[in-house]
């Protein structure tokens, strides 16, 4: 194993040398706030954003739309992982923060005036998701243990059966489906949803590699370790809560302008929770990067190559989706992406 | 004005008296040794200072500021702080970066405070753990574990350390170099209370020994009276002796 690693890296080690002086170029700017990088993880990062960004130029009909839908779900993933990847306290109710954002965009134009501009639903939404993320997380992160998960689950049940109790207000079962989209036009619409999820994947990135990171991370290994460093964890852990509440609610009206509507199945039902809990775990937890990465692979290989290419059915479909999830789990629990970034620093060139 | 009152501490766990009406003070540029047979409770009383445990009844003053039912961050950030006896390091950062956590400002706006490489290795080498600073916590012998919780506890800057069984698990040379450098701290202006169930190690270091026996204050003197004093020795027969 470790020989062929060897190998394989003189060849690979050549070519890490010959990118390093660009990587050096990124070290030195930027390398004290996202961390170093050699020549191949330079490639790997900036070969993606160029692909992301160019991919209507290269990618046909279907993959963009699938890429547009991804992009969607890996703002989700990534703010699921900045509050429960690097705390520990597994939130299985992220997508009451997302459907909150959701609802109120649609409920806005729904019940108070339909000619509402998106410059006043787009911040009201998003602030509604902050509310209702520190309604969840202010009760609940003072709790230790399974406490906090429970709740968050049960925060999920009880916004779903709300939904058809207020059904004048919610539309019910079938939702609201009078909501604007952005455009119809399929690569702009691409660009209003991976133009966001770039800039959301920079700044938590940011944050994560930072001394709020830093304590994040801390509270999962040791919380009264935390404590005892003079931090307040519990205010540290609302914080995280809020921190994902708002991209989150960025994610929830996206979804909505890019659906046209609400609907309890689209936004609401805990099944939704978890595959953001799943992408993010696939991907690679705390690392923010990792849950991109898993949004991309998991829904364009769900949504284009079992759906376009393969003609799958969608039972088939969602069965492959959940068995790649238990293959990780149970065998790759650190995530594909860090598996592949912490390769790439095996096979790069020496630095030292 | 005393740097640490203990006034009337007590604390019940459900039925179980743990601590019952115990006084102590500690007063600045001392060293207190706290003894007590096992379960004697002397770590319940240094949880109830640290905001650990919620207190029963009696007070604890700090500065002359009372910190009975202030939370751990509280009594840290007030200069107390608290070398643990279970040495928990966090095993996914290097040493190095277990002592900078201790030093990150309690703000959501701080992105880059904390110490500097060359503070951080300046409270390392005041325990003589800076050449061990890019190891990870799993890599490094008892010693040297128990070592960085010292650095940790230096890193938050207290004026008065709480020590808990520090000479656990060590050899006679460790137990020897760490009462040296203990000393220097107080030499350096720390208070230090230092927790033991035995007085081996605390008869040259401490300047006065404070007994705790079921929870109860026994006894109060210099190391070579508390030595003599027979009700502590009675205590103490009970279990393993002096």
């Amino acid at each position: 194993m470790s020989s062929a690693t060897d190998r394989l890296s003189t060849a690979t080690g050549r070519i890490d040398q010959s990118l390093q002086p660009l990587a050096d170029v990124y070290n030195r700017l930027f390398g004290d706030y996202f961390g170093e990088m050699n020549g191949l993880q330079f490639v790997l990062i900036f070969g993606t954003a160029a692909a992301l960004l160019t991919a209507p130029f290269w990618g046909n009909f279907g993959l963009v739309r699938a890429m547009t839908v991804a992009a969607i779900w890996a703002i989700f993933a990534m703010s699921w992982d900045i509050q429960s990847g690097y705390t520990g306290y597994i939130s299985f109710g992220h997508s009451v923060l997302s459907g909150a954002a959701g609802y109120t965009t649609a409920m806005l134009i729904h019940n108070v005036n339909p000619e509402l501009s998106m410059m006043i639903t787009i911040p009201v939404s998003i602030f509604a998701a902050l509310v209702v993320g520190l309604l969840v997380a202010l009760p609940s992160l003072r709790l230790t243990g399974p406490y906090f998960s429970l709740i968050t689950f049960v925060a999920v049940l009880i916004f779903y059966r709300l939904i058809p109790s207020f059904s004048q207000y919610t539309g019910g079962e079938t939702g609201i489906q009078s909501v604007e989209v952005f455009t119809y036009a399929p690569v702009a619409r691409y660009y209003y949803m991976v133009v966001p999820m770039l800039l959301i994947a920079v700044v938590l990135t940011l944050i994560a590699r930072s001394n709020i990171g830093l304590i994040l991370m801390s509270i999962r290994e040791n919380e009264a370790a935390v404590n005892a460093a003079g931090i307040n964890a519990t205010k540290f852990k609302i914080f995280s809560f809020a921190l994902s509440s708002i991209p989150m609610g960025i994610g929830g009206v996206l979804l909505v302008h890019f659906s046209g509507g609400v609907d309890p199945t689209t936004f609401i039902v805990v099944d939704r929770s978890i595959e953001m809990i799943a992408i993010a775990v696939l991907g690679g937890m705390s690392s923010i990067l990792g849950p991109l990465g898993g949004a991309f692979f998991l829904i364009v290989l769900r949504d284009y190559i079992l759906t376009d290419i393969a003609n799958l059915g969608s039972s088939i479909r969602w069965t492959v989706f959940w068995a790649l999830v238990l293959l990780v789990l149970v065998f790759a629990r650190d995530g594909v992406f860090r598996k592949l970034w912490h390769g790439l620093d095996r096979i790069g060139g020496d630095r030292r | 004005m005393s740097l640490l009152e203990v006034d009337g501490l007590t604390k019940k766990f459900g039925g179980l008296v743990a601590v019952d009406d115990f006084s102590f003070d500690v007063e600045e540029g001392e060293i207190v040794g706290l003894i007590g047979p096992n379960g004697s409770g002397k770590s319940t009383v240094f949880n109830c200072i640290m905001g650990l445990y919620d207190v029963t009844d009696g007070s604890i003053t700090f500065n002359g500021d009372d910190i009975t039912d202030d939370a751990t961050h509280e009594v840290v950030n007030k200069g107390l702080s608290r070398v643990s006896q279970e040495s928990n390091p966090i095993q996914e950062m290097p040493v190095a970066g277990n002592i900078k956590l201790f030093t990150l400002p309690n703000s959501i706006r701080s992105f880059y405070g904390g110490a500097s490489e060359e503070e951080i290795y300046e409270y390392a080498a005041r325990i003589d753990i800076e050449d061990k600073l890019h190891e990870m916590p799993s890599e490094l012998p008892h010693a040297d574990v128990r070592r960085l919780e010292i650095a940790k506890s230096l890193a938050t800057e207290p004026e008065l350390m709480l020590l808990d069984e520090p000479f656990a698990g060590m050899n006679q040379a460790e137990i020897a170099e760490l009462a040296d450098q203990i000393e220097g701290f107080r030499e350096e202006g720390m208070t230090m209370i230092v927790v033991d169930h035995n007085m081996g190690g605390l008869m040259e270091l401490v300047d006065r020994i404070v007994v705790l026996n079921n929870g109860d204050f026994l006894a109060e003197g210099t190391p070579e009276e508390i030595a003599e004093n027979e009700r502590v020795q009675e205590a103490y027969l009970a279990g393993e002796g002096l």
